[in-house]
């Protein structure tokens, strides 16, 4: 019950803020300008590229927007308004992570679209172009849970805005590339299904971490 | 007898190697208006957080109304508003979209939940601020905004830490007038203060607390009444006059202090009886044909008694 309110309340509040405005709008019209005005993108399609665009610069934004978010809130006592409610710790992180996560979701799935649409009517969309485009979508948002979730992870962890940010953007997006260093390293493993398996372990192991320190934390 | 509405019994906390209480006990009835102030540090906020939950890992027993901390957490929020001392919103809300939220995470259902929102709004003033970002309030708005939230679901007890900090003159008359109506409605209110005649104002009892230790708690006349200075008599006589003399040589007088040519103080043993001393000062000054022009039994102002038992000091 408590999650779901939450959810919501997370998503009209991330929906409407800035960075998702620059990852909805502003990531997909800046990958488009880059196409067209730096033709030499090694033809690489342009919904591969701002998939790429997105996945990117959006994992880190938005683990960026999650720590700091976090910090800020805990520095503000903005918590004890909740916690003296019937709400559980976890419910709070939850919240924070699915909303922030579908946000990023949309973005990409709105720029892809969007590239998948210009791509036909330039270069022409080939099965194979759209198999690529699909799997490249399913490491990138496995990847962002990382990213999203070690977002949280300094958020808790860490009590200064900059320190959070900070970690966030040279760890929380290193760290995510985890899910496609083992196809570097063993042939004929599928990056496809190894980044779903290890972008939901992964994810779900910091997230138990992440309620863990939580719930210890003295407000 | 009225009911017991908090009961603190030997209490104690610590954080680390500071020890914030200090084997506290203290009851508040229903119905009263409890004045609970002490230096920073002292602890306040503590004994606060214990009582609304935030901190569970004390020593001691709390009870509120007989059933004993920890208490399932949404029962104790049905029966405590807790307005934090800076606990700040979420910058993005209206006032709206933050009632509306609290009111929904302690349960009230839709309908009933609107129509306790126009009442808040309008118990605290904020009406036609309804649409406005939080972001945008000013300090003392949000001083409402937090005692609002904390009256959306009709609690039984109203914990406020340091509700009056931040607030003019005039927003501080009004807070004490929503305090005195929510408690003529019978409301408990426990709160928390570093401005002590806001406390006199306000509340039927009063808690010192020090360094985790309760000083002293009683009324604000027992507390006054109970304090050594109040027995201490200033006489003063028409100018140019001689002012009385000899009083020191009575028993029940400790000292006699001059303070200007035509005004004295006496101070006054303990454990006296009050008024076969103040006949005797009486037969005195008419003895001596002094031209009084008061006599007056002075009585320690609450400042005074607080800061007798923080270690400010009297004189």
């Amino acid at each position: 019950m408590s999650l779901s309110l939450l959810f919501l309340d997370e998503l009209k509040g991330y929906a409407k803020s800035k960075v998702m405005t620059v990852l909805w709008f502003g990531l997909p019209f800046l990958s488009f300008l880059i196409h067209f005005l730096q033709p030499n993108t090694e033809g690489l399609p342009i919904s591969l590229l701002v998939g790429l665009v997105v996945s990117s610069i959006g994992g880190t934004l938005s683990g960026i927007m999650l720590s700091t978010s976090i910090v800020s809130e805990k520095n503000r006592h903005v918590y004890e308004l909740f916690l003296i409610r019937p709400v559980k710790r976890s419910s709070l992180l939850l919240a924070k992570f699915l909303a922030v996560y579908l946000c990023l979701v949309i973005a990409i799935i709105i720029s892809i679209t969007f590239g998948v649409i210009i791509d036909e009517f330039t270069v022409g969309l080939s099965e194979d172009l759209l198999r690529a485009t699909i799997e490249s979508l399913i490491i990138s948002t496995a990847s962002m849970a990382i990213t999203c979730s070690i977002g949280i992870f300094f958020g808790v962890l860490v009590s200064s805005v900059p320190v959070a940010a900070i970690l966030s953007v040279y760890l929380g997006s290193q760290l995510s590339s985890i899910i496609l260093l083992p196809t570097f390293f063993m042939e004929g493993l599928n990056p496809v299904i190894l980044a779903l398996i290890l972008g939901i372990s992964i994810t779900f192991i910091i997230m138990t971490i992440n309620v863990y320190l939580f719930s210890r934390k003295q407000f | 007898m009225s009911e017991i509405c908090i009961e603190f019994n030997n209490v104690s906390k610590s954080y680390k190697d500071l020890l914030a209480l200090d084997h506290i006990s203290f009851t508040i009835q229903k119905g009263d208006i409890f004045g609970y102030i002490g230096p920073n540090g002292a602890g306040k906020t503590t004994t606060i957080k214990i009582i609304v939950g935030l901190i569970t890992d004390f020593e001691g027993k709390v009870s509120i109304f007989g059933n004993n901390v920890p208490i399932n957490r949404k029962n104790l929020h049905n029966l405590i508003g807790y307005h934090p001392q800076e606990a700040g919103f979420q910058e993005w809300r209206t006032i709206d979209h933050a009632f509306k939220s609290f009111g929904r995470l302690s349960g009230l259902k839709s309908n009933h939940l609107e129509n306790r929102i126009i009442e808040i709004l309008d118990l605290i003033g904020l009406t036609d601020f309804r649409y406005k970002k939080i972001v945008h309030l000013s300090g003392g708005m949000l001083q409402k905004l937090r005692l609002g939230q904390a009256l959306l679901h009709q609690p039984k007890i109203l914990v406020l830490d340091e509700p009056l900090s931040g607030l003019d003159p005039m927003s501080r008359f009004q807070f004490k007038g929503v305090i005195k109506e929510l408690a003529k409605k019978g409301i408990t209110i426990l709160f928390s203060s570093h401005i002590l005649n806001d406390v006199q104002d306000i509340a039927n009892r009063i808690g010192i607390l020090n360094e985790g230790k309760i000083m002293k708690i009683g009324s604000p006349e027992e507390l006054q009444s109970s304090f050594h200075i109040g027995n201490l008599i200033e006489i003063t006589v028409a100018e140019n006059t001689s002012l009385c003399e000899g009083l020191e040589d009575f028993n029940e007088v400790d000292q006699v202090e001059k303070i200007k040519d035509n005004k004295q103080l006496i101070y006054l043993k303990s454990n006296i009886d009050i008024d076969i001393c103040i006949s005797k000062i009486m037969n005195a000054v008419l003895e001596q044909r002094c031209r009084v022009r008061s006599l007056t039994l002075l009585n320690p102002s609450l400042e005074e008694v607080y800061l007798k038992y923080v270690g400010g000091g009297f004189k």
